[in-house]
């Protein structure tokens, strides 16, 4: 499964949230498919409530992970 | 006390500020994103903290004025309802949207070190300046509108005991703040490391608001402070024209507050060290450094320049677009929403019906510039909708 990492650091909301699902849904045919894994970077706290939220929603696993530098890391993928 | 006025009521703002910083820092409580993602996601979670915000600030401030706590009743600086206030809260909203934060918001971002938020902080001091080029024929414009002059609040206007209007409201608010909590419907889920659900936090902000309306004599605000910047760099640069400014010499604030004493204090939006001053520095700061303090605590703090250049235009718009609302309205989100709204001010309620408008119109707006909108690409982005995994 391929990774593609989207890094909106620095980035707001909603920017953020929109951002996202644009990405989500104009790769929506490959994440279904279990082909790519959408990895978005993120250090705007609202957006690991409101990213998480809109994808599941939309049928997708999602997982979030705070890294040490203090930015989060969001994964989207298919549900298995 | 009362030899030093301005040291007791520096003091209490930069505590209350330093508090609200840091509570909304953890709860992201962000009042542009509340009334936003109503309209752009149709997400209610974060509104229905907002109610109980606004509930729980007016009893607290019926009980501060049944138990006599109050200096002056409307606070200070809130007016009779004219078509400015819904003009102001209109324009308000859009700013806030497209800015990405309010004018507190804003400031509990900067100090979590977003560069866009800076910018937007930049734009409400150019925008709180761009209003004094016609603040007299707006000044005619809001006298021509003003219904009910002299009247603040509902209850004034009615000609009936405040706490018949409070009860009025707060009986049913209430009712439906316990269905909400008895179907769970205040918590969600979040990631956030050191998260503070929204409702706890509305609770806190509540207090922090009435204990500034009983300590400091007024409920929060931060945007006299920007008009005052504006004015400073306006006199320094350009001194010949600032001169002919009539705005930056009224001095709108005069009232006796009961913990500094009999000598009245006296502020305005000119850039000299008044009460207003005194209190909204302080306050500014204190915010700033309780979400930097929050975000430290979690090594959250990080300070990111590399953001696409049209999300600074945006911000920087925005933030001009809100500091000029915020002086049409006049005053900002805060004033009205956390102060004016709870005592059922009807200024207030109008710039709630204003601020509800622009934030749906800066949506919109948003959608477009960002280049996001709801074309085929992006099919699902306007209605997040659930499908088969």
């Amino acid at each position: 499964m391929e990774t593609i990492e989207i890094d909106m650091r620095g980035q707001l909301c909603p920017a953020t949230l929109l951002v996202a699902l644009k990405e989500i849904n104009a790769r929506a045919s490959l994440l279904r498919k279990g082909a790519v894994k959408l990895c978005f970077l993120i250090d705007n706290r609202d957006a690991t409530g409101t990213i998480p939220e809109s994808a599941s929603n939309m049928g997708y696993a999602v997982t979030v992970a705070k890294q040490p530098e203090g930015w989060y890391r969001i994964e989207v993928a298919v549900r298995t | 006390m009362s030899e030093h006025p301005f040291v007791f009521l520096g003091a209490v703002s930069l505590l209350l500020g330093l508090a609200a910083g840091f509570i909304m820092h953890r709860s992201d409580f962000c009042i542009a994103g509340i009334f936003r993602d109503l309209f752009l996601f149709r997400r209610t979670v974060m509104m229905r903290s907002f109610v109980l915000l606004v509930v729980a600030t007016m009893a607290l401030f019926e009980a501060a004025r049944l138990f006599g706590l109050l200096s002056a009743y409307p606070f200070p600086l809130l007016y009779a309802p004219s078509a400015a206030n819904l003009i102001g809260g209109l324009l308000f909203g859009i700013g806030m949207v497209l800015a990405g934060g309010c004018v507190v918001g804003t400031l509990y971002k900067v100090g979590a070190g977003s560069a866009l938020s800076m910018t937007a902080l930049a734009g409400l001091i150019i925008g709180s300046g761009l209003y004094a080029e016609f603040h007299p024929a707006w000044a005619a414009f809001v006298k021509r509108t003003t219904l009910f002059p002299g009247k603040v609040t509902i209850a004034q206007i009615m000609g009936v005991d405040p706490f018949i209007v409070v009860l009025v409201v707060f009986i049913p608010a209430s009712l439906l703040l316990l269905s909400w909590r008895r179907r769970g419907a205040f918590t969600h889920q979040a990631f956030a490391a050191g998260y503070l659900q929204p409702s706890r936090a509305a609770l806190l902000l509540a207090l922090i608001s009435a204990a500034s309306y009983v300590l400091v004599g007024m409920p929060l605000g931060v945007t006299s402070s920007f008009t005052k910047a504006a004015g400073l760099v306006e006199s320094v640069i350009l001194d010949r024209h600032y001169e002919t400014l009539a705005f930056y010499k009224a001095m709108p604030l005069n009232f006796i507050h009961r913990l500094t004493g009999p000598e009245p204090l006296i502020g305005g939006v000119g850039p000299s060290y008044d009460t207003l001053a005194a209190i909204q520095l302080p306050l500014i700061l204190g915010i700033m450094a309780g979400s930097a303090g929050s975000a430290l605590l979690l090594g959250e703090f990080r300070f990111t320049w590399r953001v696409p250049a049209r999300q600074y235009a945006l911000a920087a718009g925005g933030g001009i677009i809100m500091g000029l609302a915020s002086r049409i309205a006049p005053t900002c989100n805060v004033w009205h929403l956390m102060g004016g709204l709870p005592l059922l001010a009807a200024s207030s309620i109008l710039f709630l019906i204003g601020i509800s408008g622009g934030a749906w119109l800066g949506g919109l707006l948003l959608l477009r510039l960002l280049g996001v909108g709801c074309g085929k690409a992006a099919d699902g982005l306007c209605a997040p909708r659930r499908h088969g995994a």
